[in-house]
């Protein structure tokens, strides 16, 4: 008895040790959960009142934004997902109207700092903006868009996920009306 | 006596076995996340509560844990801490979230973590384990430091720290050496201090 009791004695040191982590995690998890959503959505929020900087409200439907100033629409807005060198690469998209972009920017990616890292920077992100969607290309591909420099790859996945999500949203958008 | 002991446990993690100068633990993390001082202070605060919290953890209970899933057990209480780092950052710190990125959760595989563990919170009680972890990431944090201020003012010719731009220098604001923010910079200026700190007699070889 005192023999197999010894035995078992780890599996269930270790069983119990997890389910105490488990515990402990999904105890903070609960804490921090609508915390999370809050700073992600304000950080949407905040990022849609620079590209669009009368914004007074907006709609999310059908995943797209529709920003309207107090009187007027000023345009629409929607997330692309790019598949970046380090993972993945989501991007808040505005359009003016139906083929012009109002301007992008980078809300998280993993990408090499210093190198792909840069696509958030206004130096690349600043390129989008007034661009027709269909220049929205690297300049070597005859776009408008210059690569940065050593990080082609990182770039590639900004414009080939801007482009071919926005194709799809106006898409949507036009069959709407 | 007591105090005595517990002051030489908290300072030899300072000096004589600083985790990077040293020992040299921990270098994929640290040099990764060491291109700017923010960037430093925020990787130290998580190492910081990781390793205190790991070491109460584990000196604590260091008597029942059976020798032969010790690592296991090691492991999940430090990525358990790791998690609840992360998720804190995530939802009050977010700009710092994102800056450390992947480096955030990897400080599970940090080994200067599970090296306390095994090497001294596991065999030594809870006040001396407690000095240990704060002496380490003291010790830490100093280094990682460092190595960001010179990587930063000259990899950008510049040094702001939280977003305050502090000074910026003459012809390298112009004209910052980006490999000392690039990966191989990190390796380099680490070879370099390392070699500097030795010649100083700061730090010695065993």
């Amino acid at each position: 008895m005192k023999a197999t009791l010894k035995k078992i004695f780890p599996v269930i040191f270790v069983t119990v040790v997890v389910f105490m982590a488990v515990a402990l995690l999904s105890w903070t998890n609960s804490i921090t959960k609508d915390k999370i959503e809050f700073q992600e959505e304000q950080q949407i929020q905040s990022m849609l009142g620079e590209m669009f900087p009368d914004m007074s409200r907006y709609a999310f439907e059908d995943d797209i934004y529709t920003i309207y100033s107090d009187e007027a629409q000023l345009g629409y807005a929607f997330l692309a997902l790019g598949k970046g060198y380090g993972g993945n690469i989501n991007i808040l998209v505005g359009l003016e109207n139906e083929t012009t972009i109002k301007g992008i920017s980078i809300i998280s990616q993993t990408e090499t700092p210093g190198l792909g890292a840069r696509v958030s920077e206004t130096s690349f992100v600043g390129e989008f903006a007034g661009l027709s969607i269909d220049d929205v290309a690297l300049r070597q591909d005859g776009g408008q868009i210059d690569a940065i420099t050593g990080a082609t790859i990182s770039s590639g996945a900004v414009v080939d996920a801007v482009k071919a999500t926005a194709v799809e949203r106006v898409k949507s958008l036009q069959e709407k009306e | 006596m007591k105090t005595a002991s517990f002051w030489r446990e908290f300072t030899k993690g300072i000096v004589i076995s600083n985790p990077l100068f040293v020992l040299v633990l921990g270098l994929c993390p640290a040099l990764a996340v060491s291109t700017s001082v923010d960037n430093a202070l925020g990787m130290s605060v998580g190492v910081t509560f990781v390793l205190l919290g790991s070491n109460i953890i584990i000196s604590a209970i260091r008597k029942i844990i059976p020798n032969m899933v010790r690592i296991p057990i090691f492991i999940v209480v430090i990525a358990t801490f790791v998690t609840i780092v992360n998720l804190v950052f995530h939802a009050y710190v977010p700009s710092l979230y994102e800056s450390l990125g992947i480096y955030l959760p990897l400080i599970v595989v940090n080994c200067i973590i599970l090296g306390r563990a095994e090497a001294f919170a596991s065999k030594n009680p809870l006040l001396h384990s407690i000095a240990d972890a704060l002496g380490i990431s003291i010790g830490f944090m100093l280094a990682l430091l460092i190595i960001s201020f010179l990587r930063e003012t000259l990899g950008t010719g510049s040094l702001s720290i939280f977003g305050a731009r502090l000074f910026t220098l003459p012809i390298l604001g112009e004209h910052p050496m980006a490999v000392f923010v690039l990966p191989p910079g990190a390796f380099l200026l680490m070879g370099l201090l390392l070699a500097l700190l030795r010649r100083l007699g700061v730090i010695k070889s065993e």
